[in-house]
């Protein structure tokens, strides 16, 4: 398995993050140390259950924490410069020239009064200086970019099905020419037709534009399709991190194996989703040791007392202490 | 929105309301309308207790219209009686008018929003069109037409139920036209709950359709009728005080709202008898405005909006 | 613009609401209707002049047959009353006597509307502003103070508010008139008319004014602080827009949806929450007027403005509806 991206130079950054929300007296952490790499023109997606901080790692990279959010430690570096994440006005010349999102559930994320060209040509006319006249043109190309005619530009938010809706978000995504878009689960909301033509226009635009994707679902049959590597988040950490091949064919944390194995697969055979047991992670009184050892089917002893690191693997890393026992072992009897 | 559904066990019942009353006393607005409204509930039970009886004319103690001062705390009225006496006198007055107003609004309200949201079809229908009247329309406007026609009809004398006519016919006319609200947010919650599954339940088990609205729903429209109920009591204060200043309350009880008015036909204002017109307007202004706190701490605690965490 | 995206279906809510405000009327006019004929004693002793005089049997039945009293009273009579009253014929004062009472509320009008109007626009221009960012800043100081007041000022009655003010501003700093509409001897477009008029509107269009600054400044921080939650809030933020732009561009239109609506509703609302400080003020307006018909138990006057206020309510609710309709794209 070869990552063509691993040559390139990054694009982004992230260096041990760790972000924490204030609750008056006791603040919660909800992502804690995260790192990884993100290279020009490549698409990773942040996978993991509610609570895993797969949103709050990819609202701090786009600078968009919500105020009583605050970040603990590391940085995030955009081709090579520190990002001030934690400076609302700082990162406004950041936020959408250079990396724009896709929200999930278009049709709060667009505003009901404004019609669609509008909300589109903003963005050019407040960030690119252009005329109204020279946005409107912009933003009636890029309704065309995303399969939606010019004239449907007049419309009005609620009167687009769900699919155009989200169309249209990415249409405004792209107006600035940035580099990264960031995927808030983009077709969460959608139906399973609409769901593949919405990943299929993304990874289309992904190439022709040489924009960096980065996905963020719970959904981990959705990446197959536009991604190149998957990092699985648990409780705030990232647990595993491999090429898409790699994740699929050869998943290394229990975790991860589970994860797969829920998803429903007619082609072998298996019809029924198989939920993983035990509660969904606790950010308030997270587990000891390896947080997802109350549920690991083949949690050791050392799992409730100390965090595995996250160790380079092959191509990816992995954070498991199961795995790094069988590593040693096959490193002894070599 | 949570969603509250009773539970019927008395634990988990008496876990809920501990729990409750913990996050609603924790709602500063709800503190201060609380101790506000015990005083005043505390004054008008015992006005005879504290002030000694209705000072009237003949038995005023005082000079006319002397400002406060060590023997009349509140000064004296026109007459010479003594205002801290009136105003005593007149919470308790103001307090009962308000309250049973709204226990008439509160029952009139849930009646018609229940069997509206309960039954549907074409009673959902008048009912509703009944209700969007009385919506539209405000208590005071009604009540300034009804009133004194009602009074006309049953003169002013003698009185009812220990209240003179007209403090009576204001309770039942502000009770009687200011329920529209009430019935429309518990037709809605009535709509929404008896799709639930223990409602089926209970009708497969034989329960009436009375049975079923009292045992199983209202029960789970408590919250929304007390907090609704909170903000009944003071609109019924700004209803009654407004009304009694227009001169349809009665001298013999006076409220709050009939002192203003006595008030202002003895021309406090220009005479700069601040006292007199002010005692009466800041209770007013007191308990509504207390009333006002605690609805909004009881909605905020039955529907917590914001989450700590998006 | 709007005109062009109507559809059918718009027809028929514009149709199902104006249907509402005509049942609405109706109903209005049927209430005075029951309640002048349950008021004791015979209409025709009361059309001339109630128990307070002595009328021959001639007089009675001649009064009867004149105004069609023999005639059954449903539905000739009530149908007969509604027509009249569709004209404008709201029949006659018993104190002012012989006097219609169109003619005399159609006097009084302009005073109230100059009072309520003016209240208005000021209420707007402080409460809906102060409400909007007090929203915009939730939480933090501004907010508290603001709710606080404001919370304070909706519970307070208006005509209250009204004798402190003329306690403070007229009898003990002198600085205002604290009662009527004009100085004595002052005549209408005589020079300094004006200002007189002005100096006496001063103080009753205080108290209207704070009375609706309350209920705006309420209503424009909740509408406010709903908006700053949505996600589209997020999306602007996330474009790169500065504060004033998210503001302006964004959740000033949204927030002020239901502003607008109730400001417009209020236009039905102010006339009779004004009523009192009219009172207080001895302000030749629809208040005066309703309270001295309430002395005199002038019911043909006190129905008419009660036939008043419903028509206006009415109109206002139907203005509601459409100005939402036009600022709000979902609901075309």
């Amino acid at each position: 398995m070869t990552n063509s991206f691993q040559n390139k130079a990054p694009l982004l950054e992230v260096d041990r993050l760790s972000v924490d929300y204030g609750l008056k007296g006791n603040s919660l952490r909800a992502i804690d140390g995260v790192s990884f790499v993100l290279r020009a023109g490549e698409a990773v997606a942040l996978v993991g259950e509610s609570g895993s901080g797969k949103t709050t790692t990819a609202m701090a990279i786009a600078g968009l924490l919500s105020p009583n959010a605050r970040v603990s430690e590391g940085v995030v570096r955009y081709r090579g410069e520190r990002l001030p994440i934690d400076d609302d006005a700082a990162m406004r010349p950041h936020r959408w020239s250079e990396t724009s999102v896709v929200f999930q559930g278009a049709m709060n994320a667009l505003n009901p009064v404004h019609r669609i060209v509008k909300q589109i040509a903003e963005p050019c006319m407040l960030k690119l200086g252009m005329s109204r006249a020279e946005a409107t043109a912009r933003a009636k190309e890029l309704l065309e970019l995303v399969g939606i005619p010019a004239d449907r530009g007049a419309a009005y938010p609620h009167e687009l099905s769900g699919g155009m809706r989200q169309r249209v978000m990415i249409a405004m995504a792209l107006a600035c020419r940035p580099s990264i878009i960031i995927g808030d689960e983009p077709t969460t909301a959608l139906d399973v037709i609409t769901q593949a033509q919405i990943l299929k226009l993304l990874g289309e635009l992904r190439s022709q534009l040489n924009l960096a994707l980065i996905l963020i679902t719970h959904d981990l049959s959705v990446v197959a399709e536009c991604c190149d590597r998957v990092m699985i988040m648990y409780s705030g950490r990232i647990v595993e991190d491999g090429t898409v091949a790699e994740i699929f064919a050869d998943p290394k944390h229990p975790y991860t194996k589970l994860l797969i194995d829920s998803i429903p697969n007619p082609a072998n055979g298996k019809k029924m989703i198989r939920p993983i047991p035990g509660d969904p992670p606790n950010l308030v009184n997270r587990p000891s040791g390896c947080a997802f050892h109350p549920r690991c089917p083949s949690a050791m002893a050392v799992c409730t007392t100390e965090v595995p690191s996250l160790d380079k693997f092959g191509q990816g890393r992995v954070a498991c202490h199961l795995h790094q026992s069988l590593q040693n072992k096959v490193t002894v009897h070599a | 929105m949570t969603e509250n559904i009773v539970q019927y066990s008395p634990r988990g019942r008496a876990r809920a309301i501990k729990g409750f009353l913990r996050q609603f006393l924790s709602h500063g607005g709800a503190q201060v309308g609380l101790v506000c409204l015990v005083f005043f509930l505390i004054v008008a039970t015992m006005p005879n207790m504290l002030v000694g009886p209705l000072q009237t004319a003949i038995n005023a103690t005082g000079d006319f219209l002397v400002p406060p001062s060590g023997q009349h705390l509140l000064g004296t009225d026109e007459v010479g009686r003594d205002v801290l006496n009136l105003v005593v006198h007149g919470a308790r007055i103001s307090l009962t008018i308000a309250l049973l107003a709204t226990v008439i609004s509160l029952v009139v309200g849930t009646t018609v929003g229940m069997t509206s949201g309960y039954f549907g079809g074409w009673v959902d229908t008048w009912l509703m069109r009944i209700t969007d009247f009385f919506f539209v329309m405000p208590s005071f406007v009604l009540a300034l037409v009804i009133t004194p026609v009602v009074l006309e009809v049953m003169g002013r004398g003698g009185d009812i139920l220990g209240f003179r006519p007209s403090l009576f016919v204001i309770i039942v006319v502000i009770g009687m036209t200011s329920w529209s609200f009430v019935a429309r947010i518990v037709r809605s919650q009535t709509l929404s709950l008896k799709e639930r599954t223990f409602i089926d339940r209970a009708r497969v088990v034989g329960s009436s359709n009375f049975g079923i609205m009292v045992r199983h729903i209202l029960p789970n429209l408590v919250p929304q009728i007390a907090a609704n109920g909170a903000l009944v009591v003071a609109g019924a204060i700004y209803i009654e005080t407004s009304l009694s200043f227009l001169g349809l309350g009665d001298p013999l009880q006076p409220s709050w709202g009939t002192l203003l008015s006595l008030a202002q036909r003895a021309g406090a204002a220009s005479a700069g008898a601040w006292w007199y017109l002010g005692a009466p307007g800041v209770c007013a202004l007191t308990v509504s405005l207390s009333f006002v706190l605690i609805g909004n701490a009881l909605d905020d605690t039955f529907n917590p909006r914001r989450r700590a965490i998006p | 613009m709007a005109s062009t995206q109507i559809g059918s279906g718009t027809s028929q809510h514009i149709g199902r609401i104006i249907t509402r405000a005509i049942v609405t009327l109706v109903m209005v006019a049927t209430l005075n209707f029951i309640l002048f004929r349950i008021i004791p004693g015979d209409p025709a002793s009361l059309l001339l002049g109630g128990a307070r005089s002595s009328v021959t049997a001639e007089q009675m039945v001649a009064q009867q047959q004149n105004w069609g009293l023999d005639r059954p009273l449903f539905p000739d009579q009530v149908v007969d009353y509604l027509w009249a009253t569709l004209h404008g014929d709201l029949g006659f004062s018993f104190k002012f006597r012989g006097r219609q009472v169109t003619d005399l509320i159609l006097e009084r009008l302009p005073a109230t509307i100059a009072l309520v109007g003016v209240a208005q626009l000021i209420a707007i221009a402080v409460g809906v502003m102060l409400g909007l960012y007090a929203g915009w800043r939730r939480g933090r100081a501004v907010d508290h103070i603001a709710t606080g007041a404001s919370l304070a000022l909706y519970s307070t009655p208006s005509f209250w508010l009204g004798m402190i003010l003329i306690v403070i501003f007229s009898t003990t700093l002198g600085w205002l008139p604290g009662y009527g509409a004009y100085s004595p001897g002052a005549t209408i477009g005589s020079l300094g008319w004006l200002p007189d008029y002005l100096r006496h509107l001063a103080l009753p269009v205080t108290a209207v004014a704070l009375g609706l600054i309350g209920q705006y400044v309420v209503v424009a921080r909740a509408a406010m602080s709903e908006v700053v939650t949505e996600d589209y809030m997020v999306t602007a933020r996330a474009k790169g827009l500065t504060n004033g732009q998210m503001l302006m561009r964004h959740a000033f239109r949204n927030a002020m949806l239901p502003v607008v609506t109730l400001i417009t509703l209020n236009l039905g609302y102010v006339v009779a929450g004004a009523i009192t400080v009219e009172a207080v003020f001895a302000w030749p307006g629809i208040g005066g007027l309703t309270v001295e018909a309430l002395n005199a138990r002038d019911y043909p006057v006190l129905q008419g403005i009660f036939l008043l206020l419903g028509a206006s309510i009415v109109v206002a609710n139907l203005l509601a509806d459409v100005a939402y309709g036009l600022l709000d794209p979902r609901v075309r």
